[in-house]
């Protein structure tokens, strides 16, 4: 399958999981039934930033991924802070490559950042940091408020955790057809 | 001048990254003032039809649901249609309806046989107002629009925002009072041809009127991060309160009189005016929205027009 193609695919099929499915399960930790935490959403749609091939010139990365997060905006009423989220992970998102990653960025060609091509662990490690980055940066914006610090990093953790677990279960139910 | 192309050749993405960064922030800013006018939104064309293709399919998982709600909701309205039963039109029963602070529960008992004082002193009172008041012809008509929710979130941490698939072409204006069969949503933010968001109670900025079973007004504002609470703030000592008891919207605002927000789940102190908050569990599920009512207030612009009117009076 050509590298575009793919890429489209995967974009509607990652929006979709999104916006049909994970946009309606609104998880919980613990809590009584007044007033517990609060509900959140895992966020599973960076994927689409996060697995763009390798050698993309950087100004069409920060365009694609501004897009990407638009089109969330579009379909969760946010204004624009996914987009500025997704903004600052696809900015990021070289430096972070290229520090887990033995080779240079530009010996890669189009190879995916995938698990299949780097290993699981270091997939993992990539996925962690990057959505923690969209995550924390996203929970900013939300809250919009450094007054309760601690509850800020809980709702970033938890929701960080669920997230890679869909991205897990994404990755082995999908990534390999697509292939 | 050559450097200066060569600095920006080389910071080019950082540059763009700002730029974009400065336009994603003005749209933040233009969502977080409910006034302005932010383009991307779910009630735009292409989002509500997605949305509106999902509720479609997904209606059909939750019909079973539906209807049980439905055939609530229909006794309780021929419980307080056979109380009223005498009257001859509908907007003599507009206002002849007397003003009580029970919720459906107790109503039901009350349209007992066996109880039967009560129900012929209400009788009576109606009566005595029907022969007194005939000038009155419209007391407050609001008309119920249904609307199917196909959108809508309750984990934002500061505003909500419920996308229904009834818009302008329904008659559908901002600033109208959204509720459902057993408590109240929110009102009416944006209006595009066939959709319109609301925003729900779930948010911050303007407090809605609420009042107690005895009467005694107050506002509630929402409890931020919780899905099912809002809080009432600042009761006074001497307003009798129970936890278990229920509380209503009162007429001030754009809801309709009498309609149930939820119960007392918890009282607590207030240590520097020794006032009380009161915890309220809302009986609206919001994790479970499906069909939804828009109250169309016929007379609510006459009365905001004489209220506005009256202020500029006085300045």
């Amino acid at each position: 399958m050509s590298i575009y193609v793919k890429n489209i695919l995967r974009f509607i099929l990652l929006i979709g999981i999104q916006v049909l499915l994970l946009n309606h399960i609104y998880l919980r930790w613990w809590g009584t039934n007044i007033s517990g935490a609060p509900p959140f959403i895992a966020y599973i749609y960076p994927l689409v930033i996060l697995l763009l091939p390798m050698n993309m010139p950087r100004w069409l990365m920060l365009l694609l991924s501004f897009g990407t997060g638009l089109t969330m905006d579009a379909f969760m009423n946010t204004g624009g802070m996914h987009a500025a989220a997704c903004l600052l992970m696809g900015y990021l998102r070289r430096p972070i490559l290229s520090s887990i990653l033995p080779n240079k960025m530009e010996e890669f060609k189009q190879a995916t950042p995938s698990a299949s091509f780097m290993g699981l662990n270091s997939f993992l490690l990539y996925a962690l940091i990057a959505l923690f980055i969209h995550h924390f940066f996203f929970f900013i914006l939300e809250i919009w408020s450094l007054k309760s610090f601690g509850y800020l990093l809980l709702k970033t953790l938890a929701t960080l955790v669920t997230s890679l677990f869909f991205v897990l279960i994404y990755h082995f139910l999908f990534e390999k057809r697509l292939k | 001048m050559r450097k200066l192309f060569l600095l920006l050749r080389h910071y080019w993405s950082f540059i763009l990254f700002l730029i974009l960064m400065a336009f994603s922030f003005r749209l933040i800013a233009k969502r977080n003032s409910i006034q302005g006018v932010d383009i991307i939104n779910s009630s735009n064309a292409i989002v509500g039809v997605v949305y509106s293709i999902q509720s479609q399919i997904q209606q059909y998982f939750s019909l079973k649901k539906t209807n049980a709600i439905l055939l609530q909701e229909n006794a309780a309205l021929h419980n307080q249609l056979s109380k009223e039963g005498f009257v001859d039109t509908f907007e003599d029963l507009n206002v002849t309806v007397p003003i009580v602070g029970l919720d459906s529960v107790k109503i039901k008992e009350l349209s007992n046989p066996s109880e039967d004082d009560s129900t012929t002193t209400q009788k009576d009172t109606i009566q005595f107002r029907k022969s007194n008041v005939r000038k009155v012809i419209k007391y407050a008509s609001h008309y119920y629009i249904p609307a199917r929710v196909i959108n809508n979130s309750i984990a934002d941490d500061r505003i909500n925002i419920i996308t229904i698939n009834r818009g302008a072409k329904d008659g559908i204006r901002p600033n109208m009072a959204v509720v459902t069969s057993n408590g109240i949503v929110g009102r009416v933010l944006k209006v595009s041809e066939n959709y319109a968001t609301v925003l729900s109670l779930l948010s911050e900025g303007r407090p809605y009127n609420a009042k107690l079973i005895d009467g005694t007004t107050g506002s509630i504002a929402w409890d931020r991060g919780s899905a099912n609470s809002v809080t009432m703030h600042k009761i006074p000592k001497i307003a009798d309160v129970q936890l278990g008891d229920s509380i209503y919207t009162t007429g001030y605002s754009i809801f309709p009189e009498n309609i149930l927000i939820g119960t007392i789940a918890k009282i607590e102190i207030d240590k520097k005016s020794n006032a009380r908050n009161l915890r309220v569990l809302l009986s609206t599920n919001f994790r479970n929205l499906q069909v939804v009512y828009v109250v169309k207030d016929e007379l609510g612009e006459e009365k905001e027009d004489l209220e506005e009117a009256s202020k500029k009076m006085i300045k």
